[in-house]
């Protein structure tokens, strides 16, 4: 058990979290590639670079745009505002960087890191629920919509359960394995799947844009109609 | 863009990732991190292929330079600039490859300013840096010509270099000349470390005439994988000249060799069976015999295929030569063998997969093959385009190739990450061997505390009987009753403790009865057994400081979390409340494990937790010296003033008894310790070690070198 533990702390942890962040950087560098290479050969160049940034700040904070489905939308940011402070405001979390690379930050209380954790869970549950019951939701939602949340919710439960023995009816060991290699896994899987919008979002609105300035397959056909099929945009 | 390069460039990036992982650690954790390489065998695989055979391998750009503008062969014209882009860039990768093998690469520049004109090396040095620049300006032409550099400045500066062509050649070739020999001179100081079969006074010609012949072979492997990967057209006819003059070089080379050998006579050692002979045949037929034998056929010349087999088997022949003669060929001490580790395969294989990446890179957009078309235009690639009801990932299709070629990359880095050793080379574990008790006898109680030694309780019977039979040199007037035959008879046996933690056999004798006698009889106990196991009464040291040199962690945190009623038992040791349960947050280990902590002891255990022991030999020093020390100052009139200095314990002539004694083992004092001796090592330094033999530990393994009896030394 020590040999795993030790194997899902060290060498896969930071292999996990070398791959996220340069997965990430990867990610982030072939889009502004592409968004670049758009904009060099877009006919019209006048990108609304104000609304673009706008509307990326007011969806950062979507109270504004909570709507008919607001307990949705409420679920979502409930979801976001745990899984981002927990695992870097945990207690145990900053005490864990701080010996490892002699950085510490100021941590959440305990007692606010439990109950957010216990929120994430229940955003997490809610959210497959949510999407499950809704027809919209369920017609464009695709496997990786109901699994991740729930995988996500995997090093929460277990965290939680180490964080409280008390309350585990497992052993402590295990648990933490459990609670360690999920989130591991989780590092790995963020560039590869639509957790990369993580480091992505500022380009969602911007991409967007682009797109409308160039259509699917739009150089063809604009060439197709003026009739200079061939010929250079 | 064809599948079959995509492919290829895939696998190129995956290992460039691997590469550029390996090197994150190389470059922050040093060398012993990655490498085997060590004292005995400090050169390895980075400069057996990275260095020695990366130079040979670009030989090609000289000898093809030479065949077309001195000897104006213009119809071997097409081959020039491929060859030439080869030898830049594996002049490049030699130059890279250096600088992960020197131990301060950032020096790499001090041969320009630091001469030492006695130096071969410095000699290689210097022409390797020449001949770099000398490439540069010879490919720098094909960089010239590109439509992006059509400027009337830039336009000037091709003319001038396109007029000094010939200038540039011939110096191309003479500094080509000069350090593809003198790689081979590097070796003649080393006649009593390279095996025979390779080491030659004419080592220099043979390196030279290799090189000339891998050259035109590495042209022609190089221009049929070229053919394959970018689709063009084969030119038989010229490939078939360039094998026929390779063959000619080859059997010269083979000439050389063997004349060579029969006249220093050795020949003999090619066929004796040995291992050393079979990979002698196996590489001159690899590398020379049978490809030279092969293209004497014009049908082989002719053929593809035949020149592809010939071509790869004389490159891998060459290369193996020069991994010969710096490292298989290399003799070491018995138990130093060097094998590469997987992270010096990665940075050779990374940097040759990093620099071919950098080949097919010019290829495709400069005019390097005259029948291999640039890249298309950008204005011919398939359009951007993208979907907003399906995109995923914000990138178009068009992207494919840069994504798969950073994901590859980025795999390959991520695996190669799992298994490197990121927090640096882990110390090698020497575990403690507890202090055993061996029956003697304190002759003496005074200043001087001689003991003479009888090993009742040894753990070789055979060393036993030797002790008692044999009179040691450094014995007599000292051991007065020690042996049967001596003097006097052994008359008052005790137990005294033979403290040798690494088993080095410089043991120190420690009269454990003598001590407790002197510090006051049952109550000292606890002035050195500062902590014990909980059932025990006086733990040995060796239980807790588990390892000489390094720390151990002592604590079990899961034998706690049974012994407390687990997940219930927390709170005993982590209390409610409590922000981070953590070491320096929990319980006090003392607050529950009162008997064990002895009351006064010399080196008090950690005031409340004591979770880690120091090391086996720290623990010691700090517990006798102190001790001593302190005895000194309190009753100087009854112990000698040297009591606390290393003399005392370490007395180095009962050391060399006790060493004489102790059952072989390993006792090299080189750098890195051998995992296991091979037997045949071990035996012949058993042999070795008896009274009348004091060989050390270099005499005794040379005598062990395959080959060393029947040397024909000059």
């Amino acid at each position: 058990m020590s040999t795993w533990l030790h194997l899902a702390r060290g060498p896969l942890f930071w292999t996990a979290l070398a791959f996220m962040v340069l997965g990430l950087v990867r990610q982030l560098g072939l889009t502004l590639w592409e968004t670049a290479r758009v904009y060099r050969r877009a006919g019209d160049k006048d990108l609304p670079v104000g609304r673009v940034v706008r509307e990326t700040g007011s969806w950062l904070v979507p109270v504004r745009h909570f709507g008919k489905r607001w307990p949705y939308s409420l679920t979502t940011f409930v979801f976001h505002v745990g899984v981002i402070l927990v695992p870097l405001l945990l207690a145990g979390h900053v005490e864990l960087w701080r010996a490892g690379l002699g950085i510490s930050w100021p941590a959440l209380p305990n007692v606010v890191s439990t109950t957010l954790t216990l929120l994430v869970i229940a955003a997490a549950l809610a959210l497959v629920l949510e999407r499950a019951i809704a027809r919209a939701s369920r017609a464009l939602g695709r496997f990786s919509d109901y699994s991740l949340p729930l995988f996500i919710a995997v090093p929460f439960v277990s965290g939680l359960l180490v964080m409280h023995p008390t309350w585990n009816p497992f052993a402590t060991d295990p648990t933490l394995l459990v609670h360690v290699l999920s989130a591991d896994v989780l590092l790995f899987l963020v560039p590869l799947t639509k957790l990369s919008h993580m480091i992505l979002f500022p380009l969602t609105q911007l991409v967007s844009e682009m797109a409308w300035h160039f259509p699917p397959d739009a150089g063809s056909r604009v060439a197709e109609t003026l009739g200079k099929e061939g010929e250079p945009i | 863009m064809s599948d079959r390069l995509t492919n290829l460039k895939t696998i190129l990036w995956t290992l460039v990732g691997v590469l550029a992982a390996v090197s994150v650690v190389r470059f922050t954790r040093g060398l012993g991190s990655v490498t085997n390489l060590s004292d005995a065998a400090p050169w390895g695989l980075w400069i057996g292929f990275d260095v020695m055979s990366g130079v040979a391998l670009a030989a090609g750009g000289f000898v093809l330079a030479a065949t077309v503008h001195i000897f104006g062969l213009k119809r071997y014209h097409g081959f020039l600039r491929p060859a030439i882009l080869t030898a830049w860039l594996g002049y490049a990768a030699v130059a890279v490859g250096l600088l992960y093998d020197l131990g301060l690469p950032w020096r790499i520049w001090h041969p320009i300013l630091h001469w030492q004109h006695r130096s071969v090396l410095f000699e290689v040095a210097l022409c390797v840096m020449l001949y770099l620049s000398v490439l540069t300006l010879e490919f720098a032409p094909a960089i010239l010509e590109h439509p992006l550099l059509d400027k009337r400045f830039l336009r000037g500066i091709l003319r001038i270099l396109k007029k000094a062509t010939i200038p540039l050649v011939i110096a191309g070739i003479v500094l080509s000349t000069l350090h593809q020999s003198s790689l081979g001179s590097l070796f003649l100081i080393t006649p009593y470390r390279l095996h025979p079969l390779w080491y030659s006074h004419i080592i220099y010609v043979l390196f030279f005439v290799s090189a000339v012949a891998l050259g035109l072979m590495m042209v022609v492997l190089e221009s049929l994988l070229s053919a394959y990967f970018f689709r063009h057209e084969v030119h038989t006819r010229e490939l078939a000249g360039l094998g026929l003059a390779a063959s000619v070089v080859l059997w010269i080379y083979v000439a050389l060799r063997l004349g060579d050998l029969a006249l220093r006579g050795v020949l003999g050692m090619a066929v004796d069976g040995s291992w050393h002979g079979a990979l002698f045949v196996a590489e001159l037929g690899l590398s020379a015999v049978i490809p030279a034998t092969l293209m004497l056929s014009r049908r082989v010349r002719e053929s593809r295929a035949g020149m592809a087999v010939a071509a790869a088997f004389t490159v891998s022949g060459m290369v193996l030569y020069r991994l010969d003669v710096s490292i298989f060929a290399f003799l070491r001490p018995p138990g130093f063998g060097y094998h590469p580790s997987w992270e010096e395969l990665a940075v050779s294989v990374g940097i040759v997969s990093a620099f071919a990446l950098l080949f097919i890179f010019f290829v495709e957009r400069l005019k390097v093959y005259e029948d291999v078309s640039r890249r298309p235009r950008s204005e011919d690639e398939p359009k951007p385009s993208y979907d907003p009801s399906t995109v995923r990932r914000l990138q178009p299709r068009t992207l494919a190739a840069p994504g798969r070629f950073t994901g590859a990359a980025l795999a390959g880095a991520a695996v190669a990450l799992l298994f490197l050793p990121v927090r640096g080379s882990e110390r090698t574990p020497s575990p403690v061997v507890a202090a055993r008790s061996v029956e003697g006898e304190s002759l003496d109680r005074g200043p001087a505390r001689t003991h003479a030694l009888v090993f009742a309780a040894l753990d070789s019977a055979e060393a036993v009987t030797r002790a008692r039979t044999t009179a040691l040199p450094g014995m007599t007037g000292r051991s007065t009753g020690a042996f049967p035959g001596s003097r006097a008879p052994l008359e008052k046996t005790t137990l005294l403790l033979l403290v040798d933690g690494n088993q080095d056999g410089y043991a120190v004798l420690f009269d454990h009865e003598a001590h407790k006698e002197r510090l006051g009889g049952d109550t000292s106990c606890v002035m050195c057994h500062h902590l014990n196991l909980p059932p025990e009464a006086n733990t040995p040291c060796a239980s807790c400081h588990r390892d000489m040199y390094d720390s151990t962690q002592v604590f079990d945190h899961a034998q706690h979390i049974a012994a407390l009623d687990g997940n219930e038992g927390c709170v005993q040791c982590h209390a409610q409340g409590v922000k981070v349960k953590s070491y320096a947050t929990s319980t006090a280990c003392s607050k529950c494990h009162v008997e064990p902590v002895a009351t006064d002891p010399v080196i008090p255990a950690a005031p409340d937790r004591w979770p880690k022991a120091e090391g086996y030999m720290e623990a010691m020093h700090g517990l006798c010296v102190t001790c001593h020390k302190r005895e000194v100052q309190r009753h100087p009139d009854k112990y000698p003033a040297d009591l606390a200095e290393c003399g005392t314990c370490h007395d180095a002539d009962r050391a060399a008894q006790l060493r004489e004694l102790e059952p072989a083992r390993d006792r090299a004092v080189l750098s890195r310790p051998p995992d296991g001796l091979p037997a045949a090592g071990r035996d012949a330094r058993t042999e070795g070690a008896g009274p009348d033999s004091h060989g050390t530990p270099a005499a005794s393994a040379t005598g062990a070198f395959p080959g060393a009896g029947g040397r024909q030394t000059p």
